[in-house]
Protein backbone atom coordinates (compact mmCIF):
# COMPACT_ATOMS: atom_id res chain seq x y z
CA UNK A 1 0.00 0.00 0.00
CA UNK A 2 3.13 2.25 1.07
CA UNK A 3 4.68 1.67 -2.42
CA UNK A 4 1.46 2.51 -4.16
CA UNK A 5 1.00 5.90 -2.18
CA UNK A 6 4.62 6.73 -2.75
CA UNK A 7 4.22 6.05 -7.05
CA UNK A 8 1.11 7.89 -6.97
CA UNK A 9 2.58 10.70 -5.24
CA UNK A 10 5.52 10.94 -7.07
CA UNK A 11 3.24 11.07 -10.39
CA UNK A 12 1.82 14.05 -8.68
CA UNK A 13 4.96 15.57 -8.36
CA UNK A 14 6.33 14.74 -11.56
CA UNK A 15 9.56 13.21 -10.26
CA UNK A 16 10.44 9.58 -9.96
CA UNK A 17 13.47 7.47 -10.45
CA UNK A 18 13.74 4.66 -13.04
CA UNK A 19 14.19 2.14 -10.72
CA UNK A 20 11.33 2.36 -8.47
CA UNK A 21 9.60 2.88 -11.67
CA UNK A 22 10.66 -0.38 -12.52
CA UNK A 23 9.56 -2.14 -9.60
CA UNK A 24 6.20 -0.41 -9.72
CA UNK A 25 5.64 -1.58 -13.18
CA UNK A 26 6.38 -5.32 -11.75
CA UNK A 27 3.52 -5.62 -10.04
CA UNK A 28 0.20 -7.56 -11.24
CA UNK A 29 -2.17 -5.27 -11.24
CA UNK A 30 -2.37 -1.35 -12.27
CA UNK A 31 -5.93 -0.75 -10.29
CA UNK A 32 -4.34 -0.25 -7.07
CA UNK A 33 -2.37 2.60 -8.64
CA UNK A 34 -5.45 3.26 -11.05
CA UNK A 35 -7.92 3.70 -7.79
CA UNK A 36 -5.22 5.64 -5.20
CA UNK A 37 -4.82 7.95 -8.43
CA UNK A 38 -8.20 9.18 -8.34
CA UNK A 39 -8.91 8.78 -4.67
CA UNK A 40 -6.00 11.36 -4.11
CA UNK A 41 -6.85 13.49 -6.55
CA UNK A 42 -10.34 14.85 -4.97
CA UNK A 43 -8.41 14.88 -1.42
CA UNK A 44 -6.26 17.21 -3.38
CA UNK A 45 -9.56 19.39 -5.26
CA UNK A 46 -10.84 19.54 -1.54
CA UNK A 47 -7.76 20.27 -0.08
CA UNK A 48 -7.53 23.17 -2.43
CA UNK A 49 -10.87 24.16 -1.99
CA UNK A 50 -10.25 24.43 1.93
CA UNK A 51 -7.19 25.95 0.88
CA UNK A 52 -9.29 29.06 -0.55
CA UNK A 53 -12.03 29.02 1.61
CA UNK A 54 -9.22 29.46 4.49
CA UNK A 55 -7.65 32.66 1.75
CA UNK A 56 -10.65 34.12 1.50
CA UNK A 57 -12.20 34.19 5.00
CA UNK B 1 36.61 37.80 -31.31
CA UNK B 2 40.69 37.13 -32.17
CA UNK B 3 42.49 34.52 -30.59
CA UNK B 4 45.72 36.74 -29.70
CA UNK B 5 43.29 38.40 -26.93
CA UNK B 6 43.50 37.13 -23.48
CA UNK B 7 41.32 34.77 -21.62
CA UNK B 8 38.96 37.12 -19.52
CA UNK B 9 38.68 39.70 -22.33
CA UNK B 10 36.64 36.65 -24.61
CA UNK B 11 33.70 36.86 -21.86
CA UNK B 12 33.24 40.69 -21.87
CA UNK B 13 30.06 40.89 -24.06
CA UNK B 14 28.60 38.04 -21.87
CA UNK B 15 29.49 40.32 -18.50
CA UNK B 16 28.32 43.20 -20.23
CA UNK B 17 24.56 41.92 -20.72
CA UNK B 18 24.68 41.07 -16.88
CA UNK B 19 25.21 44.70 -15.57
CA UNK B 20 23.53 46.32 -18.53
CA UNK B 21 20.17 44.52 -18.31
CA UNK B 22 19.53 45.09 -14.46
CA UNK B 23 20.40 48.80 -15.34
CA UNK B 24 18.12 48.99 -18.16
CA UNK B 25 15.68 47.74 -15.84
CA UNK B 26 15.70 49.54 -12.64
CA UNK B 27 15.14 52.80 -15.42
CA UNK B 28 11.64 51.29 -16.01
CA UNK B 29 11.12 51.34 -12.54
CA UNK B 30 11.16 55.36 -12.19
CA UNK B 31 8.59 57.80 -14.09
CA UNK B 32 9.80 57.22 -17.90
CA UNK B 33 6.02 56.50 -18.92
CA UNK B 34 7.18 52.74 -20.26
CA UNK B 35 5.79 51.28 -16.85
CA UNK B 36 2.32 51.37 -15.15
CA UNK B 37 1.77 54.35 -13.05
CA UNK B 38 1.33 53.90 -9.00
CA UNK B 39 -1.67 55.53 -9.19
CA UNK B 40 -3.36 57.54 -6.02
CA UNK B 41 -5.08 55.14 -3.99
CA UNK B 42 -3.75 52.26 -1.49
CA UNK B 43 -5.19 49.43 -3.70
CA UNK B 44 -3.07 51.19 -6.93
CA UNK B 45 0.23 50.80 -5.22
CA UNK B 46 -0.33 47.49 -4.04
CA UNK B 47 -0.87 46.98 -7.44
CA UNK B 48 2.14 48.87 -8.34
CA UNK B 49 4.73 46.98 -6.03
CA UNK B 50 3.24 43.79 -6.72
CA UNK B 51 4.15 44.51 -10.13
CA UNK B 52 7.61 45.74 -9.70
CA UNK B 53 8.71 42.60 -7.17
CA UNK B 54 7.31 40.00 -9.30
CA UNK B 55 9.22 41.91 -12.25
CA UNK B 56 12.29 41.64 -10.15
CA UNK B 57 11.63 38.02 -9.30
CA UNK B 58 11.79 37.41 -12.92
CA UNK B 59 14.80 39.41 -13.75
CA UNK B 60 16.57 37.32 -11.40
CA UNK B 61 15.40 33.78 -12.53
CA UNK B 62 15.87 34.78 -16.21
CA UNK B 63 19.78 35.95 -15.21
CA UNK B 64 20.78 32.71 -13.19
CA UNK B 65 18.83 30.24 -16.13
CA UNK B 66 20.20 32.04 -18.84
CA UNK B 67 23.55 32.67 -17.15
CA UNK B 68 23.93 28.82 -16.50
CA UNK B 69 22.77 28.18 -20.11
CA UNK B 70 25.32 30.52 -21.73
CA UNK B 71 28.57 29.77 -19.35
CA UNK B 72 27.81 25.83 -20.25
CA UNK B 73 27.62 26.68 -24.06
CA UNK B 74 30.90 28.74 -23.08
CA UNK B 75 32.71 26.56 -20.84
CA UNK B 76 32.10 23.38 -22.38
CA UNK B 77 32.03 24.02 -25.82
CA UNK B 78 33.19 21.14 -28.77
CA UNK B 79 36.63 23.16 -29.65
CA UNK B 80 37.77 22.56 -25.77
CA UNK B 81 37.29 18.59 -26.50
CA UNK B 82 33.81 18.52 -24.15
CA UNK B 83 31.65 15.75 -24.52
CA UNK B 84 28.26 14.71 -24.06
CA UNK B 85 27.71 12.87 -20.79
CA UNK B 86 25.36 10.00 -21.30
CA UNK B 87 22.74 9.24 -18.13
CA UNK B 88 19.66 8.71 -17.91
CA UNK B 89 18.36 10.77 -14.73
CA UNK B 90 19.20 12.62 -11.63
CA UNK B 91 16.27 12.30 -9.25
CA UNK B 92 17.66 15.20 -6.92
CA UNK B 93 18.24 17.51 -9.28
CA UNK B 94 15.08 16.94 -10.23
CA UNK B 95 13.33 17.39 -7.39
CA UNK B 96 14.93 20.75 -6.57
CA UNK B 97 14.08 22.05 -10.11
CA UNK B 98 10.32 20.95 -9.28
CA UNK B 99 10.44 22.32 -5.82
CA UNK B 100 12.11 25.54 -6.68
CA UNK B 101 9.57 27.23 -8.87
CA UNK B 102 7.03 25.92 -6.56
CA UNK B 103 7.94 27.65 -3.57
CA UNK B 104 8.93 31.15 -5.66
CA UNK B 105 5.23 30.57 -7.06
CA UNK B 106 3.64 30.32 -3.66
CA UNK B 107 5.42 32.68 -2.15
CA UNK B 108 3.97 35.18 -5.06
CA UNK B 109 0.63 34.01 -4.34
CA UNK B 110 0.48 35.08 -0.79
CA UNK B 111 1.21 39.15 -1.22
CA UNK B 112 -1.10 38.76 -4.37
CA UNK B 113 -4.20 36.78 -2.77
CA UNK B 114 -3.97 39.73 0.26
CA UNK B 115 -4.19 42.47 -2.45
CA UNK B 116 -7.19 40.70 -4.76
CA UNK B 117 -8.86 40.24 -1.05
CA UNK B 118 -8.75 44.01 -0.19
CA UNK B 119 -9.72 44.82 -4.05
CA UNK B 120 -13.04 43.37 -3.91
CA UNK B 121 -14.07 43.92 -0.36
CA UNK B 122 -16.73 46.57 -1.16
CA UNK B 123 -18.15 46.13 1.94
CA UNK B 124 -18.53 49.88 4.30
CA UNK B 125 -18.31 52.32 1.62
CA UNK B 126 -19.04 56.11 2.67
CA UNK B 127 -21.14 56.26 -1.04
CA UNK B 128 -22.57 54.14 -4.48
CA UNK B 129 -21.79 56.01 -7.47
CA UNK B 130 -23.60 53.84 -10.81
CA UNK B 131 -21.35 53.83 -14.07
CA UNK B 132 -23.23 52.93 -16.96
CA UNK B 133 -21.43 52.41 -20.36
CA UNK B 134 -23.50 53.88 -23.65
CA UNK B 135 -22.41 53.80 -26.66
CA UNK B 136 -20.13 56.40 -26.59
CA UNK B 137 -20.37 58.11 -23.41
CA UNK B 138 -20.47 57.48 -19.89
CA UNK B 139 -23.58 58.15 -17.51
CA UNK B 140 -23.05 58.79 -13.75
CA UNK B 141 -25.68 58.32 -10.67
CA UNK B 142 -24.64 59.02 -7.37
CA UNK B 143 -26.77 56.64 -5.03
CA UNK B 144 -27.35 59.01 -2.34
CA UNK B 145 -28.15 62.00 -3.98
CA UNK B 146 -30.56 62.64 -6.58
CA UNK B 147 -28.21 63.58 -8.96
CA UNK B 148 -26.88 61.67 -12.37
CA UNK B 149 -25.31 62.82 -15.43
CA UNK B 150 -23.34 62.49 -18.87
CA UNK B 151 -20.10 62.75 -19.18
CA UNK B 152 -19.35 63.49 -23.28
CA UNK B 153 -15.75 63.89 -24.89
CA UNK B 154 -14.81 67.47 -24.95
CA UNK B 155 -12.05 67.60 -27.38
CA UNK B 156 -13.18 69.72 -30.94
CA UNK B 157 -13.65 68.12 -33.54
CA UNK B 158 -11.32 70.45 -35.04
CA UNK B 159 -8.34 68.81 -33.32
CA UNK B 160 -9.75 65.08 -33.93
CA UNK B 161 -9.48 65.82 -37.67
CA UNK B 162 -6.53 67.71 -37.54
CA UNK B 163 -7.35 71.05 -38.69
CA UNK B 164 -6.05 72.39 -35.13
CA UNK B 165 -3.06 71.37 -33.12
CA UNK B 166 -3.52 68.81 -30.04
CA UNK B 167 -4.35 69.88 -27.05
CA UNK B 168 -2.77 68.71 -24.11
CA UNK B 169 -5.90 66.20 -23.00
CA UNK B 170 -6.57 65.27 -26.50
CA UNK B 171 -9.30 62.61 -26.26
CA UNK B 172 -8.75 62.31 -22.37
CA UNK B 173 -11.05 65.26 -21.89
CA UNK B 174 -14.88 65.68 -20.73
CA UNK B 175 -17.28 68.05 -20.50
CA UNK B 176 -17.98 66.85 -16.68
CA UNK B 177 -15.91 65.13 -15.19
CA UNK B 178 -17.10 62.67 -12.22
CA UNK B 179 -16.37 64.87 -9.24
CA UNK B 180 -15.66 62.67 -5.82
CA UNK B 181 -14.35 63.33 -2.84
CA UNK B 182 -11.15 62.45 -1.35
CA UNK B 183 -10.32 60.42 2.02
CA UNK B 184 -14.17 58.86 1.60
CA UNK B 185 -14.77 55.23 0.08
CA UNK B 186 -16.54 54.91 -2.70
CA UNK B 187 -18.22 51.85 -4.12
CA UNK B 188 -18.86 52.37 -8.30
CA UNK B 189 -21.64 49.71 -9.33
CA UNK B 190 -21.31 49.06 -13.33
CA UNK B 191 -23.19 48.00 -15.74
CA UNK B 192 -24.17 48.91 -19.58
CA UNK B 193 -26.79 49.84 -21.59
CA UNK B 194 -26.16 48.55 -24.60
CA UNK B 195 -22.45 46.60 -25.63
CA UNK B 196 -19.65 45.63 -22.83
CA UNK B 197 -17.35 48.50 -22.12
CA UNK B 198 -14.52 48.77 -19.44
CA UNK B 199 -14.20 51.11 -17.16
CA UNK B 200 -10.42 52.00 -16.98
CA UNK B 201 -8.72 54.77 -14.61
CA UNK B 202 -5.11 53.59 -14.64
CA UNK B 203 -4.19 55.95 -11.41
CA UNK B 204 -7.24 54.61 -9.55
CA UNK B 205 -6.21 50.68 -9.96
CA UNK B 206 -9.69 50.27 -11.64
CA UNK B 207 -10.32 48.19 -14.65
CA UNK B 208 -14.04 46.77 -14.53
CA UNK B 209 -15.90 45.42 -17.92
CA UNK B 210 -18.90 46.74 -17.94
CA UNK B 211 -21.85 44.73 -19.19
CA UNK B 212 -25.57 44.69 -19.72
CA UNK B 213 -27.72 43.41 -18.31
CA UNK B 214 -25.23 42.35 -15.01
CA UNK B 215 -23.38 44.73 -12.36
CA UNK B 216 -19.63 44.35 -11.13
CA UNK B 217 -18.19 46.30 -8.30
CA UNK B 218 -15.49 47.75 -7.34
CA UNK B 219 -14.04 50.42 -4.94
CA UNK B 220 -11.42 53.41 -4.10
CA UNK B 221 -10.15 55.68 -1.93
CA UNK B 222 -8.40 58.63 -3.31
CA UNK B 223 -6.09 60.30 -1.06
CA UNK B 224 -5.08 62.97 -3.00
CA UNK B 225 -6.80 65.77 -5.00
CA UNK B 226 -6.13 66.16 -8.65
CA UNK B 227 -7.92 64.64 -12.22
CA UNK B 228 -7.06 61.38 -12.82
CA UNK B 229 -7.99 60.28 -16.45
CA UNK B 230 -8.70 57.03 -18.40
CA UNK B 231 -10.72 55.56 -21.11
CA UNK B 232 -13.02 52.71 -22.23
CA UNK B 233 -10.64 49.52 -22.30
CA UNK B 234 -13.41 47.47 -24.43
CA UNK B 235 -13.69 47.73 -28.32
CA UNK B 236 -17.46 48.49 -28.49
CA UNK B 237 -18.21 50.22 -31.98
CA UNK B 238 -17.01 52.98 -33.79
CA UNK B 239 -16.44 56.07 -31.71
CA UNK B 240 -14.88 53.65 -28.93
CA UNK B 241 -11.73 55.69 -28.77
CA UNK B 242 -13.77 59.23 -28.04
CA UNK B 243 -15.80 58.26 -24.55
CA UNK B 244 -13.15 59.06 -22.45
CA UNK B 245 -12.82 59.45 -17.90
CA UNK B 246 -12.39 62.10 -16.09
CA UNK B 247 -12.55 61.47 -12.57
CA UNK B 248 -11.79 64.65 -10.46
CA UNK B 249 -11.09 64.34 -6.61
CA UNK B 250 -12.00 67.23 -4.43
CA UNK B 251 -11.83 68.17 -0.51
CA UNK B 252 -15.10 66.91 1.04
CA UNK B 253 -16.47 70.23 1.51
CA UNK B 254 -15.58 71.45 -2.17
CA UNK B 255 -17.70 68.30 -3.09
CA UNK B 256 -20.62 68.78 -1.10
CA UNK B 257 -20.87 72.46 -2.04
CA UNK B 258 -20.44 71.35 -5.77
CA UNK B 259 -23.42 68.47 -4.97
CA UNK B 260 -25.33 71.61 -3.81
CA UNK B 261 -24.67 73.28 -6.88
CA UNK B 262 -25.66 71.02 -8.95
CA UNK B 263 -28.88 69.93 -7.44
CA UNK B 264 -29.65 73.67 -7.73
CA UNK B 265 -28.74 73.99 -11.54
CA UNK B 266 -30.92 71.24 -11.89
CA UNK B 267 -34.20 72.38 -9.89
CA UNK B 268 -33.40 76.04 -11.70
CA UNK B 269 -34.02 74.15 -14.85
CA UNK B 270 -36.69 72.68 -14.35
CA UNK B 271 -38.34 75.76 -12.78
CA UNK B 272 -37.50 77.24 -16.34
CA UNK B 273 -39.35 74.62 -19.17
CA UNK B 274 -41.92 77.20 -19.41
CA UNK B 275 -40.05 80.21 -20.10
CA UNK B 276 -40.35 80.89 -23.65
CA UNK B 277 -37.35 80.42 -25.73
CA UNK B 278 -35.41 82.69 -28.42
CA UNK B 279 -34.60 80.88 -31.61
CA UNK B 280 -30.73 82.10 -31.03
CA UNK B 281 -30.56 80.61 -27.37
CA UNK B 282 -32.05 77.42 -28.80
CA UNK B 283 -29.51 77.68 -31.87
CA UNK B 284 -26.64 78.09 -30.02
CA UNK B 285 -27.09 75.27 -27.10
CA UNK B 286 -28.75 72.92 -30.17
CA UNK B 287 -24.95 73.28 -31.95
CA UNK B 288 -23.58 72.30 -28.75
CA UNK B 289 -25.95 68.84 -28.55
CA UNK B 290 -25.66 68.34 -32.32
CA UNK B 291 -22.06 68.01 -32.18
CA UNK B 292 -21.96 65.71 -28.93
CA UNK B 293 -25.11 63.55 -29.91
CA UNK B 294 -25.89 63.21 -33.38
CA UNK B 295 -22.64 64.44 -35.58
CA UNK B 296 -21.13 61.26 -35.30
CA UNK B 297 -23.40 59.92 -37.34
CA UNK B 298 -25.51 62.47 -39.36
CA UNK B 299 -22.32 64.44 -39.49
CA UNK B 300 -20.92 68.23 -38.40
CA UNK B 301 -22.60 69.80 -41.37
CA UNK B 302 -25.70 67.22 -41.64
CA UNK B 303 -24.65 65.80 -44.95
CA UNK B 304 -25.31 62.40 -43.06
CA UNK B 305 -22.82 59.03 -44.36
CA UNK B 306 -25.88 57.94 -47.03
CA UNK B 307 -27.40 54.92 -47.22
CA UNK B 308 -26.13 54.44 -43.50
CA UNK B 309 -27.18 57.85 -42.24
CA UNK B 310 -29.51 59.63 -43.56
CA UNK B 311 -28.61 63.61 -44.91
CA UNK B 312 -30.73 66.00 -42.03
CA UNK B 313 -29.72 69.02 -44.70
CA UNK B 314 -32.18 69.53 -47.44
CA UNK B 315 -33.98 66.63 -45.52
CA UNK B 316 -38.17 67.34 -46.10
CA UNK B 317 -38.63 66.00 -42.32
CA UNK B 318 -36.67 68.08 -41.09
CA UNK B 319 -37.20 71.25 -42.90
CA UNK B 320 -41.13 70.90 -43.79
CA UNK B 321 -44.04 71.56 -41.77
CA UNK B 322 -45.56 68.46 -42.73
CA UNK B 323 -42.75 66.55 -41.67
CA UNK B 324 -42.62 68.22 -38.25
CA UNK B 325 -44.36 65.98 -35.57
CA UNK B 326 -42.45 63.01 -37.15
CA UNK B 327 -39.32 64.82 -36.60
CA UNK B 328 -39.86 65.22 -33.02
CA UNK B 329 -41.10 61.40 -32.94
CA UNK B 330 -37.60 60.12 -34.52
CA UNK B 331 -35.89 62.33 -32.24
CA UNK B 332 -37.82 61.16 -28.76
CA UNK B 333 -38.16 57.53 -29.72
CA UNK B 334 -35.25 56.94 -31.80
CA UNK B 335 -36.35 54.29 -34.89
CA UNK B 336 -36.46 50.62 -33.48
CA UNK B 337 -34.45 48.62 -35.95
CA UNK B 338 -32.33 51.19 -37.22
CA UNK B 339 -29.07 52.76 -35.07
CA UNK B 340 -30.90 55.67 -34.40
CA UNK B 341 -31.13 55.85 -31.03
CA UNK B 342 -33.98 57.14 -28.94
CA UNK B 343 -33.24 60.66 -26.96
CA UNK B 344 -36.09 61.48 -24.29
CA UNK B 345 -34.26 59.49 -21.88
CA UNK B 346 -30.89 60.71 -22.64
CA UNK B 347 -31.07 64.42 -23.23
CA UNK B 348 -33.09 67.05 -21.11
CA UNK B 349 -36.48 68.78 -22.42
CA UNK B 350 -34.43 72.00 -22.98
CA UNK B 351 -31.84 69.54 -25.29
CA UNK B 352 -33.93 68.48 -26.91
CA UNK B 353 -36.07 71.45 -28.18
CA UNK B 354 -32.87 72.84 -28.48
CA UNK B 355 -31.48 69.86 -31.11
CA UNK B 356 -34.53 69.93 -32.90
CA UNK B 357 -34.49 73.92 -33.46
CA UNK B 358 -30.83 73.54 -34.73
CA UNK B 359 -31.22 70.93 -37.04
CA UNK B 360 -34.54 73.03 -38.43
CA UNK B 361 -32.60 76.08 -39.55
CA UNK B 362 -28.96 75.16 -39.98
CA UNK B 363 -27.18 74.13 -42.78
CA UNK B 364 -29.56 76.42 -45.22
CA UNK B 365 -32.82 74.26 -43.58
CA UNK B 366 -33.94 78.11 -42.98
CA UNK B 367 -37.68 76.98 -41.51
CA UNK B 368 -37.44 79.32 -39.14
CA UNK B 369 -39.07 77.10 -36.79
CA UNK B 370 -38.67 77.05 -33.12
CA UNK B 371 -39.66 74.10 -30.54
CA UNK B 372 -39.83 75.28 -27.17
CA UNK B 373 -38.90 72.25 -24.04
CA UNK B 374 -42.35 72.93 -22.89
CA UNK B 375 -43.50 71.30 -26.08
CA UNK B 376 -41.48 68.38 -25.87
CA UNK B 377 -42.95 67.72 -22.46
CA UNK B 378 -46.47 67.99 -23.36
CA UNK B 379 -45.65 65.24 -26.21
CA UNK B 380 -43.78 62.63 -23.93
CA UNK B 381 -46.83 63.33 -21.11
CA UNK B 382 -49.64 62.42 -23.78
CA UNK B 383 -47.21 59.54 -25.11
CA UNK B 384 -47.76 57.82 -21.96
C1 LIG C 1 -25.77 55.95 -34.08
C2 LIG C 1 -26.07 56.78 -35.20
C3 LIG C 1 -27.08 57.92 -35.03
C4 LIG C 1 -27.04 58.95 -34.11
C5 LIG C 1 -26.00 59.18 -33.02
C6 LIG C 1 -28.15 59.78 -34.44
N1 LIG C 1 -28.83 59.28 -35.49
FE1 LIG C 1 -30.49 60.12 -36.32
N2 LIG C 1 -30.61 58.55 -37.60
C7 LIG C 1 -29.75 57.49 -37.67
C8 LIG C 1 -30.21 56.57 -38.68
C9 LIG C 1 -29.53 55.26 -39.07
C10 LIG C 1 -31.41 57.10 -39.19
C11 LIG C 1 -32.29 56.49 -40.29
C12 LIG C 1 -33.36 55.66 -39.59
C13 LIG C 1 -34.24 54.94 -40.59
O1 LIG C 1 -33.69 54.21 -41.40
O2 LIG C 1 -35.46 55.16 -40.51
C14 LIG C 1 -31.62 58.33 -38.51
C15 LIG C 1 -32.69 59.18 -38.75
C16 LIG C 1 -32.87 60.42 -38.18
C17 LIG C 1 -33.91 61.34 -38.53
C18 LIG C 1 -34.98 61.10 -39.56
C19 LIG C 1 -34.41 61.39 -40.91
C20 LIG C 1 -35.30 60.86 -42.01
O3 LIG C 1 -35.09 61.31 -43.14
O4 LIG C 1 -36.12 59.98 -41.75
C21 LIG C 1 -33.74 62.45 -37.75
C22 LIG C 1 -34.58 63.71 -37.77
C23 LIG C 1 -32.59 62.20 -36.92
N3 LIG C 1 -32.09 60.96 -37.20
C24 LIG C 1 -32.13 63.10 -35.96
C25 LIG C 1 -31.10 62.81 -35.09
C26 LIG C 1 -30.71 63.67 -34.00
C27 LIG C 1 -31.34 65.00 -33.65
C28 LIG C 1 -29.69 63.07 -33.37
C29 LIG C 1 -28.94 63.54 -32.14
C30 LIG C 1 -29.68 63.98 -31.02
C31 LIG C 1 -29.43 61.83 -34.08
N4 LIG C 1 -30.29 61.70 -35.10
C32 LIG C 1 -28.43 60.94 -33.72
C33 LIG C 1 -28.59 57.32 -36.93
C34 LIG C 1 -28.21 58.14 -35.89
CU1 LIG D 1 -16.93 51.69 -24.68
Amino acid sequence: MWRVLQAVLAAFFGVQSERKRREDFQQSSPWPFILTGVLMTLVFVVAVGFLAHWASS
Amino acid sequence: MPACLPKVWRLLPAGFLLIALPVAGSQVNTSSGWNMPPGVTGISQNIFSLHMIIFWICVVIALVVFGVIFWSLFAYRKSKGAKAAHFHENTLVEVIWTALPLIILVAMAVPATATLKQLYDTSEADMDILVTGHQWRWHYQYMEEDLSFFSNLATPRSQIEGQEDKGDFYLLEVDQPLVVPTGQKIRFLFTSNDVIHSWWVPDLGIKKDTLPGFINESWTRIEEEGTYRGQCAELCGRNHAFMPIEVKAVSPEAYQSWVEERKAAAASEAANVDRERSLDELMQRGEEVYTTYCAACHQEDGGGMPPAFPALKGNALVQEESGRQQHLETVLHGRSGTPMPAYSDTLSLADIAAVITYERNAWGNNSGDRVQPAEIRELLDSDD
